[in-house]
């Protein structure tokens, strides 16, 4: 069996559905940020196999994309904790079930 | 210039500044008081008076070219034209202009300085000459207009002026009222008038000229029943001014107007705009039997009404205002029995001997402070110039001989008499109630006991009456001299008559087949002259007999009526009918509750269904609005994946 890039887009689709799942019924905030590094891999995987895969003119544009979105993601997952643990200290709790202040 | 000449051997020469003159001075008049003098009573007085005497004497400069000319002259301007609408403003001089002109601009001329007097002391005494010079010009105009266009215009501004100045005292409920009424009931008629100049715009290629349109009529081409339609159309206009059965209920209202204004208006000179008009198409009348039939049948009536209700007034100015109605009912049974010349005459001596009895009626109204003629009587002591113009303005309206008013009354008699002795009938028995109603008025006024008048009532602010009614005196001097003007061609104006100089002077006016047909008649006739001295002498001795003698007792007379006195009292309950049922049940309880129904339920249910939508449909929304992000992430994801699937159901890869 050849390794091509179905498999690894399918590889990469059932980790952004965990992710997703993850990300959607996790009550722990930490937990939903996982979730969402989870997708934000998944997506990179994605990324990295077209890069690899198809013949494109500019093969390193995918693997630039990359880099930057682990860039954005490191940024990304600063803030978030950063956010969880502010708003621990002001509800004494990060689930998010509770956090329903959009709710008007 | 455009200068016609519709008749190449005579047309009167005077020129045409002259012409647009008369309808300047007062314009000019109007246009200095409201500007500059209305803070001035005195000023402005006199300033009307003097522009409608420049009027005057120019108008009688023009009767006498006419006189000695003859014939008809155009003078028209374009004034606008819009694709195929060429409208022009421009006057047309014959002879019954000139008559016409001499009559409005000389009543109205002696009425402006009477008013000099009786206006006196009024806070709105500015406003009130300026109107009144308003109300000139737009006469002036409505006689002058060339075409029908410019008819209409000036006819609808007869009505503002009216409207304006009946409700002069506009403070007075009943006066606001009056005028709101005068207004609305002849805008009906103005709706026919409107839609004669429609037809006429559709069927005539859009000419409105005068001589356009009487050739129209008289055009063996034209559609017999376009031709009644549109004699029937200016006749709902003159129905509407000139207070004609069914529209006649506004003009005895109007007497709420200050006297001097209903002797103008509602006695010489706006009622008989719709005579005029008639007069104006007479060959439109000439060419619609049908047309014809109802114009004097419906005269005929406003004649009997007026005069029935004349019968029983209490008022003596109300007395004069249902006269005014039946002998305007008079002029058009007249034109309707094709007495072209008997009912212009009548226009004019009516004009002359009606504003005499207003004005004379003014004069009591000064002296004693009321109209009622029951708080009135014995005035003829103290009173004795207004007693004699007063009696001399019955005279002639009863129609005795030889004041103006029988040889006038007379004509119509002998057309009526012509055409149809129905139509005879009833103008004998108007003629004779006519005496009757006059005389009853004046032994109840100025013979007898005095009644002591109406007190004066210091606390009404409104009332500005000088003197003491319990002690009446003769008006001052600018208010007896015209009565004395006027009385002489109230005495007088028959002799226009003689020789038949009246009658081919106005029938100039008309087109040459119909002239040549009108000059063949005889216009005198023993019988009928004798008829009706008779009916007249009878009225008068009646109301010798009731109200002098007092041989009988009115009382008892009215108690032995009583049905039909309840019927004349209650003005033929065509007042009831209009307010009753027209106005609170067609109108209030109709109409007006279909449209609060609409408001109601369809313009209200529109509006308040829309919010009630929305707010259910919210309600129903509300719990998809969690505040979970989650939730929202997740409906998110399921939006994706639905998008995806319709994506893909619509294009199988």
């Amino acid at each position: 069996m050849t390794v091509g890039l179905e498999h690894f887009l399918v590889v990469g689709a059932l980790l952004f559905c965990l992710g997703l799942a993850v990300a959607l019924s996790k009550r722990n905030a930490i937990g939903v940020l996982m979730g969402i590094e989870l997708m934000l891999n998944a997506v990179n995987l994605t990324l990295l196999s077209f890069s690899r895969f198809q013949d494109t003119p500019h093969k390193v544009a995918g693997q630039t994309f990359v880099v930057f979105v682990i860039t954005v993601a490191a940024a990304e997952a600063a803030v978030a904790l950063a956010l969880a643990v502010s708003v621990y200290r002001n509800r004494q709790t990060v689930d998010v079930d509770q956090l329903n202040l959009l709710k008007s | 210039m455009l200068h016609l000449a519709t008749e190449a051997a005579a047309h009167p020469t005077v020129s045409e500044g002259v012409l647009w003159a008369i309808l300047a001075a007062p314009f000019v008049g109007w246009a200095l008081i409201v500007l500059y003098v209305r803070k001035l009573p005195l000023v402005a007085g006199w300033l009307a008076a003097a522009a409608v005497g420049v009027a005057c004497v120019l108008s009688y400069v023009v009767l006498f070219n006419v006189i000695a000319k003859g014939g008809i002259a155009v003078h028209t301007h374009e004034w606008f034209r819009a694709g195929d609408l060429v409208v022009n403003f421009g006057v047309r001089i014959d002879g019954l202009t000139a008559v016409m002109l001499c009559v409005v601009t000389s009543v109205a001329f002696l009425v402006q300085v009477y008013s000099n007097g009786y206006m006196k002391g009024d806070p709105g005494i500015g406003r009130y000459f300026a109107h009144m010079c308003l109300f000139t010009t737009s006469m002036i105009g409505l006689v002058l207009a060339d075409n029908l266009f410019m008819i209409f215009i000036f006819w609808e501004l007869v009505g503002l002026c009216s409207y304006l100045l009946i409700g002069f005292w506009f403070h007075k409920p009943s006066a606001a009222a009056a005028a709101k009424k005068a207004f609305i009931v002849t805008r009906i008629g103005d709706l026919g008038l409107l839609a004669a100049l429609l037809l006429i715009y559709t069927r005539n290629d859009g000419n409105f000229d005068v001589s356009a349109i009487q050739a129209w009529a008289l055009n063996s081409g034209t559609p017999g029943y376009l031709v009644t339609l549109f004699a029937l159309g200016i006749f709902a206009g003159a129905v509407g001014k000139s207070a004609q059965f069914p529209l006649q209920v506004w003009l005895p209202d109007a007497m709420e107007g200050p006297t001097p204004v209903s002797a103008l208006i509602h006695a010489a000179t706006m009622v008989a705009a719709g005579v005029y008009l008639m007069a104006r198409f007479f060959p439109v009348l000439e060419a619609s039997p049908d047309a014809r039939h109802v114009v004097a049948w419906i005269g005929a009536a406003t004649a009997l009404i007026g005069a029935t209700i004349a019968l029983v007034q209490t008022d003596f100015k109300r007395v004069m205002a249902y006269s005014t109605v039946s002998q305007l009912g008079l002029m058009m049974l007249g034109l309707g029995a094709l007495g072209y010349v008997a009912a212009i005459f009548h226009l004019l001596t009516h004009a002359f001997f009606k504003s005499l009895l207003f004005l004379s009626s003014g004069n009591v109204n000064h002296a004693t402070n009321t109209f009622d003629m029951r708080l009135m009587g014995g005035l003829r002591k103290q009173m004795p110039i207004t007693l004699v113009t007063c009696v001399i303005g019955s005279l002639s309206l009863a129609g005795v001989v030889p004041l103006a008013g029988f040889w006038s009354k007379d004509e119509i008699l002998l057309d009526a008499w012509r055409d149809n002795r129905g139509l005879w009938v009833v103008a004998s028995l108007v003629s004779a109630m006519t005496a009757f109603y006059m005389f009853r008025a004046i032994f109840l006024v100025f013979f007898g006991e005095y009644k002591g008048g109406q007190p004066v009532d210091h606390h009404d602010e409104d009332s500005h009456f000088h003197g003491d009614p319990a002690h009446p005196h003769e008006a001052p001097l600018v208010m007896w001299l015209p009565l004395v003007i006027l009385a002489v061609p109230a005495i007088g104006a028959g002799i226009f008559a003689l020789n038949h100089g009246f009658r081919n002077l106005i029938v100039d006016a008309l087109p040459l087949e119909i002239a040549d047909q009108i000059k063949s008649e005889s216009s005198f006739k023993w019988g009928v002259a004798i008829a009706s001295s008779a009916f007249a002498a009878g009225g008068i001795l009646l109301a010798w007999a009731i109200y002098y003698k007092q041989w009988f007792s009115s009382r008892s007379i009215r108690m032995g009526f009583a049905p039909l006195t309840n019927l004349f009292e209650n003005k033929w309950f065509f007042d009831r009918l209009y307010e009753d049922f027209f106005v609170k049940l067609v109108l209030q309880r109709g109409w007006n509750r279909l449209l609060e129904l609409n408001d109601k339920y369809v313009v209200d249910g529109v509006v308040n269904g829309s919010a009630r939508v929305a707010s259910m449909a919210s309600d129903r929304l509300r719990f998809i609005q969690s505040g979970q992000i989650q939730g929202y992430g997740l409906g998110i994801a399921a939006g994706v994946v639905a998008v995806v699937i319709a994506v893909y159901a619509a294009n199988p890869l």
